[in-house]
């Protein structure tokens, strides 16, 4: 019996899937850079603040250019396809839609950190907000150039002109940003209010078992928290307790049976 | 989604300057000084131990010292630091103020710094809650439900980029140690408080609406910047100069006579609500409140301007003016006000009302301007605009002034008002009392429902002369009338402002009031012909409300022809020459050349010469009316009050 191929897998929708399943990584990995470029931002003019943290930020930063520009690519040569299948067009435009949102959020973060910049220059110890934290970003970093672990070169010595060339770079980065977003905007018309999510209404509440979720932000009850513990606890033993009663019950019945 | 629009575009989206964000921030800098700056102390947690709280009073001790100011305005710095959001409470943290004791404060961290440049995004607020959301112990408050629905409506386009971005932001943030992520999640929370305040506060970050400049550009020094420098110059240059010994008099007259009335610079009783968060002060003050404060009444008598501004005050006024009868004065100038901040679709409907009842010969309710004043002002009704009867209305204003607003001082409406004023007592609250104060905050009414109700009321006030309205004009009355129908006047109304009181409420509402007064001339005629119910007098004429003023003044021209000026001159106590609202001289060649008719001490007889030109009658529109007319005035030639611009050949010589 010959075998009849039901599944006629066109190359070319194999590729646009393909494409679709790249395009969604790549902004993936781009909104997990822009929030961890978020995060360490935080942290600039902080007393936490030094020449690392500015490396760390400055790499990030790179990191979610690169990413950028390859999502620009790939999303504007397939949009401006006019062969392209409804369900893969809209899908299309959800990742655009999250392409552009994330550009704005790094626009943003990259102008507040150039505009702390101004005021909290490294070479000033003095002028640090003592914010109260107390590590400093690496593992942030790590997580957003997806390296197991950040190692730098602790390099105490500030390097001559480094602030200025910071900013330069910063300044032109921001302005290239800028054009790229107004650029879009020209090339791809993608009518934002038109374009319907497929996520949930409200986000999946991530089952969390460390303790971070145990610890409360909430001040004014410090000792809710060991409430809420012996509270479990409690729950534990009882249940233990139950369970042990039933197996020498069972076992009794089994043994004078 | 912002984008950023290159094209010369003239709308308002600019933040103003905010120099004050600026200058905080070098104070907060000045305080992380290490050698002057503040002390701060761990803060112990459960677990851990966060560095960096401050105390309350050592932030207002070092403001103080600082700044060499006393520790209430510390305080008040310090407070505004903490509304803006440069500071944050630990404790309590919906509450940004600072607090003169042990609380504990913390440093914000500069990216969460309120800036001029970058305004708070939506989206970052939808991340946020939905930040909230994932974390197992983030439940959101009512306020914050409310917006999270909202945004997740207004922004569904986005949702999915929104729960990832949330997701993510609050995966980067589990990578710190914990310390850090409380300290992260404090500072963010506190962020929003800001931004976001719950309801009932009020966020220090507003700052009305957007500009049309962006004040972070440069001015290009183009050649018609320059220009407008010079034309601003030239016209400074050119401007009337008082001398200052004249204009720092009346400066310093100012302030001494009005120091004790201003909320900020002396106490006001019983205590301000912007401090104690106690309404008295406002619900004793409300502009239809019967009994006002002795303060109000003491500006009264500060000026005329004084009295007109206040509601209150107009309508004590206007009740003083009932009772000499001369209330078209205020009548007609109130009108004008409506004329002047009125709907542009109603002007010219409102100007004709306005000249037939007030400026027209024969008009019910004749005001006394002079003839150069009423020539301009008639011309310029042929084509009414806003500003056409501010001669008049500047003469009558004058004249109210200088002549009424004196008596009214002397009269024993207002030593009565005076009398009754209260005086409430001083609050004095303790602490935990202005706690409770702040808790028990509730908003006033909308002003749609006030609205809503003001014109209930005025809806009512009109109802109430449609019913109560009488007229019955059915014998004609030659030429020359006498009236000698006053034989139960007297006796009825002996007082005719009392008499009427008497059957309104203990405290009769201003309006009522306001619409009794001008309704003596009617009464009268209305007299005249037998009708013995005093009581039952329509309120006509005087009317506060505008709307209600076209159908009061039908009434009054259905009630009788003749203006109710003549009779005011009837009134017993302004029977003077010196009666500004009575008919004393002729207002123009072409005005009826007899004198108005006076009192000649009594209420019987009253000669009223009314020369045939003279005789009023209502124009078609108005057929209820013509008939009264024309039984009140004779059969002998009716001739109609036509506005000038209306038509030209009727009237000789009026326009």
């Amino acid at each position: 019996m010959p075998l009849i191929n039901n599944k006629v897998g066109d190359d070319g929708t194999v590729g646009k899937d393909k494409a679709l399943v790249d395009g969604k990584a790549l902004v993936d990995s781009l909104i997990k850079v822009v929030a961890c470029y978020r995060v360490l931002a935080t942290c600039v003019g902080g007393c936490t603040d030094s020449l690392q943290l500015r490396d760390e930020l400055r790499q990030t930063r790179e990191k979610a250019q690169r990413l950028a520009m390859a999502i620009r690519s790939h999303l504007t040569s397939h949009l401006r396809d006019k062969s392209l299948p409804e369900e893969q067009r809209k899908e299309m435009e959800i990742l655009w839609v999250g392409f552009s949102s994330s550009l704005e959020l790094l626009h943003v973060d990259m102008c507040k950190v150039f505009n702390m910049g101004d005021i909290f220059s490294l070479s000033k110890k003095e002028t640090r907000v003592q914010n109260g934290l107390q590590g400093g970003g690496s593992e942030v970093a790590a997580r957003a150039l997806s390296v197991p672990d950040l190692n730098q070169p602790q390099s105490t010595s500030l390097p001559a002109e480094f602030e200025s060339h910071e900013r330069s770079t910063m300044e032109k980065d921001i302005s290239q940003l800028d054009h790229m977003i107004d650029d879009m905007e020209m090339k791809v018309n993608v009518l934002r209010w038109m374009v319907e999510p497929h996520g949930p209404q409200y986000p999946d509440p991530l089952s969390s078992t460390d303790s971070a979720s145990l610890l409360s932000v909430d001040e004014e009850q410090p000792g809710h928290q060991h409430l809420h513990q012996r509270r479990k606890l409690f729950v534990l033993l009882l249940l233990v307790a139950v369970v042990l009663v039933v197996a020498t019950i069972s076992i009794c019945i089994v043994f004078f049976s | 989604m912002t984008i950023r629009n290159t094209l010369q575009d003239h709308g308002q989206r600019y933040r103003p300057r905010m120099a004050s964000l600026k200058k905080s921030e070098k104070v907060l800098l000045e305080m992380q000084d290490p050698k002057t700056g503040l002390k701060s102390q761990p803060q112990r947690l459960v677990i851990t131990t966060i560095p960096h709280a401050i105390t309350g009073e050592d932030i207002i001790a070092w403001l103080a010292d600082r700044f060499q100011v006393n520790t209430q305005e510390a305080r008040s710095f310090g407070s505004m630091l903490v509304a803006f959001g440069y500071i944050y409470p630990l404790q309590d943290h919906k509450r940004l103020v600072i607090k003169p004791d042990a609380s504990l404060y913390r440093f914000q961290t500069p990216y969460f710094w309120p800036t001029q440049l970058l305004p708070v995004e939506d989206t970052d607020y939808a991340i946020y809650l939905a930040k909230r959301n994932i974390r197992k112990k983030g439940i959101l408050e009512m306020h914050e439900q409310e917006h999270y629905n909202r945004l997740h409506k207004w922004m569904n386009h986005k949702w999915d980029f929104i729960v990832m971005q949330a997701k993510e932001q609050y995966r980067a943030a589990k990578e710190r140690k914990k310390p850090d992520r409380v300290v992260f999640d404090c500072q963010e929370r506190a962020y929003w408080v800001v931004h976001r305040p719950p309801p009932g506060t009020v966020s220090a970050m507003d700052y009305g609406l957007d500009r049309q400049i962006d004040p972070n550009s440069d001015e290009a020094a183009t050649p018609d910047f320059y220009e407008r420098i010079m034309i601003f110059t030239q016209q400074s240059i050119m401007r009337p100069r008082v001398k200052s010994s004249v204009s720092i008099g009346a400066l310093v007259k100012y302030c001494a006579t009005y120091n004790n009335h201003d909320p900020f610079l002396s106490n006001c009783l019983p205590s301000n609500p912007w401090i104690t968060d106690d309404v008295t002060f406002w619900t004793l003050n409300m502009p239809c409140v019967e009994i006002p404060t002795k303060m109000r009444v003491e500006r009264w008598t500060f000026s005329f301007a004084e009295l007109l501004s206040d509601t209150r005050g107009r309508d004590d006024f206007r009740l003083f003016l009932k009772k000499e009868f001369s209330g078209e004065n205020l009548a007609f100038w109130e009108a004008c006000e409506d004329l002047k901040w009125g709907k542009a679709a109603s002007i010219k409907e409102k100007a004709e009302h306005i000249y037939k009842t007030f400026l027209a010969r024969g008009a019910p309710r004749w005001i006394n301007i002079d003839g150069k004043t009423m020539e301009v002002t008639v011309k310029g009704l042929k084509h009414p605009h806003r500003y056409v009867l501010d001669p008049a209305q500047t003469h009558i204003y004058m004249l109210m002034k200088k002549d009424s607003y004196g008596r009214y001082q002397k009269s024993p409406v207002f030593k009565d008002t005076v009398k009754k004023a209260i005086c409430p007592d001083e609050h004095r609250f303790s602490g935990p009392q202005l706690e409770q104060n702040y808790k028990k905050r509730r908003p006033s009414l909308s002003p749609i429902i006030l609205r809503q109700m003001e014109q209930e009321q005025r809806a009512k006030m009109a109802a109430n002369i449609d019913i109560t309205q009488l007229c019955r004009f059915t014998t004609p009355v030659p030429h020359l009338a006498v009236y000698s129908g006053f034989t139960d006047y007297p006796t009825a109304t002996a007082s005719p402002s009392l008499t009427f009181l008497a059957h309104t409420p203990a405290c009769p509402s201003p309006i009522s009031v306001g619409l009794d007064s001008t309704s003596v001339s009617e009464r009268r005629v209305e007299e005249a012909e037998g009708d013995g119910n005093p009581a039952a007098r329509a309120p006509v004429g005087g009317n506060v409300s505008r709307s209600r003023m076209a159908l009061s003044l039908r009434r009054l021209l259905k009630g009788g022809c003749t203006p109710a000026t003549m009779f005011a001159s009837l009134s017993p106590k302004c029977h003077s020459a010196a009666g500004t609202s009575s008919r004393i001289q002729p207002i123009g060649p072409d005005q009826p050349s007899q004198a108005p008719p006076r009192r000649i001490g009594n209420f019987f007889q009253i000669k009223v010469d009314i020369p045939p030109e003279c005789r009023i009658y209502p124009i078609e529109s108005e057929d209820e009316e013509e008939e009264s007319r024309a039984a009140f005035r004779g059969g002998v030639g009716a001739k109609e009050i036509i506005c000038p611009w209306e038509s030209l050949t009727t009237h000789n010589g009026t326009g």
